[in-house]
């Protein structure tokens, strides 16, 4: 369903994508694991177009991802993306922030798409905190908003980028909750996380970036039980030792 | 100061306040919405655009006010475009502030969190969307207080209105103290009433500070 294939990408002098290639096939959950600066979250930017790449090819079922061109639009309605630091609308609440997409995106009638919404948010679990600001919510909370967010568009894959990295440790596991039902569900996931034990149980496949490529990529329980790679293995090592 | 001075100066100088909150309120909205203009303009990724916006804004901060009134009052009209003074002070005033508000509202925009326009584009908006959904109203809550800081600015400058024969408060109390030679009473009486004005607009842009840094507060937590 995504097809990455051998995109670079430089910020400045700075080559942070060097030939990375990446297919998700639909319903696929697949792990970007790496350290900071491995360009894991570049290559997440660039599947839906938040950031542009420089050469290699995005397609998302055959139609490519070009910043440009005037599709990438429809194209975003078809990738939803969860954000580390949730990215709510502050100034709407916590159903207008699921209605704003569908109403002012796809134009679908307000009845419609609260009906949507609403069932979305009992979905993870914030059915009573409809008419709340985001300030007013936990982080955690927060984040499960911006999943029904996502999920509002009715999209055909989600991204996550690092979902749980700015949420104290006690509000991981909601969190962590909804997004093991939506890989249940079929939902294809791309997830930058460093949430090992996640990305074991939940994960189809894990790749593991390094200075801006994918130096080793397989079976979640392979890659992060018997890693071959020595970067993998160093990586591993710090990250569970933690 | 004898009361019966007050009470037959005080009319004609409430019709002066009415034509100063009249000259007010029409140069804030010019300056709202040329300012906002401007504000988008100089934020334009086409050059010409945005180099047009940033020389007007220059040219307009380094004029006095007053020269600016009279250029709109004494050389529009040999252009044989017929301007009232009244009209020349709004006019005049709001180009003169919409130089400001394009800086307020510019300052806003540029507060607005870089993460609301990325969670914006994830959902498939478009640009225009993005601005008028995500980020004008975030904006606006930002750039509320300096806005109304701007707001108390117009209403005192307005009284440099008198100097193109508009008959608002200030050129009131010049009449009245030209005739009457009761300069202390009309003066005083003049300053009590733009404090009478102005005063609660201060009050009213502190607590809106107040209001918005303890709204940000709790965005924090």
């Amino acid at each position: 369903m995504i097809a990455i294939d051998h995109i670079h990408k430089a910020f400045g002098a700075t080559q942070v994508l060097k030939g990375v290639s990446l297919e998700v096939a639909a319903g696929e959950v697949v792990c970007l694991i790496g350290p900071s600066g491995s360009g894991k979250s570049t290559v997440l930017r660039c599947i839906n177009g938040l950031e542009s790449y420089d050469s290699g090819t995005i397609t998302i079922h055959g139609q490519t991802v070009d910043v440009r061109r005037s599709d990438i639009h429809c194209l975003r309605t078809r990738v939803g993306m969860v954000f580390q630091r949730f990215n709510l609308f502050p100034h709407r609440t916590v159903l207008e922030n699921v209605m704003e997409g569908p109403v002012f995106v796809k134009g679908e009638s307000r009845a419609e798409a609260r009906q949507h919404a609403q069932a979305l948010l009992e979905k993870v679990g914030l059915a009573e905190k409809q008419t709340a600001y985001p300030t007013q919510l936990s982080g955690g909370q927060q984040q499960r908003v911006a999943i029904a967010r996502a999920l509002a568009m009715r999209p055909e894959a989600i991204l996550f980028d690092e979902p749980t990295s700015a949420l104290d440790p006690e509000l991981v596991g909601d969190v962590l909750t909804v997004m093991r039902d939506l890989a249940a569900e079929g939902m294809t996931m791309v997830v930058v996380t460093h949430e090992m034990s996640f990305a074991r149980e939940v994960a189809d496949r894990v790749c593991f970036l390094h200075g801006g490529q994918i130096v080793e990529e397989g079976p979640a329980s392979r890659v992060l039980s018997e890693p071959r790679n020595a970067r993998t293995q160093d990586f591993l090592r710090r990250v569970l030792d933690h | 100061m004898a009361y019966a001075d007050i009470a037959a100066f005080f009319p004609i100088l409430l019709k002066g306040a009415v034509v100063t909150v009249q000259i007010t309120l029409g140069a804030l909205l010019l300056s709202t919405v040329l300012g906002l203009l401007l504000a988008l303009m100089k934020r334009s990724p086409l050059t010409p655009v945005s180099a047009l916006a940033g020389t007007f804004i220059n040219v307009i901060r380094g004029l006095p006010i007053i020269v600016q009134l009279f250029y709109i009052y004494f050389v529009i009209p040999e252009l044989g475009i017929d301007l009232s003074a009244f009209q020349a002070s709004i006019i005049g005033l709001g180009i003169a502030y919409s130089a400001y508000q394009a800086e307020n509202f510019r300052a806003g925009i540029e507060a607005v969190d870089s993460g609301q326009i990325e969670a914006a584009k994830s959902i498939g908006m478009k640009s225009a969307l993005i601005m008028r959904r995500v980020v004008l109203p975030q904006a606006i809550r930002i750039a509320l207080p300096p806005y109304g800081n701007t707001a108390v600015m117009i209403l005192k400058d307005s009284s440099l209105a008198s100097t193109i024969t508009v008959a608002e408060m200030t050129r009131a109390g010049q009449l009245i103290a030209a005739s009457t030679f009761q300069n202390t009473t009309v003066y005083t009486m003049v300053a009590l009433m733009y404090l009478a004005l102005s005063l609660p607009l201060i009050f009213g842009v502190n607590r809106l500070e107040r209001f918005f840094a303890k709204s940000r507060q709790g965005a924090d937590q």
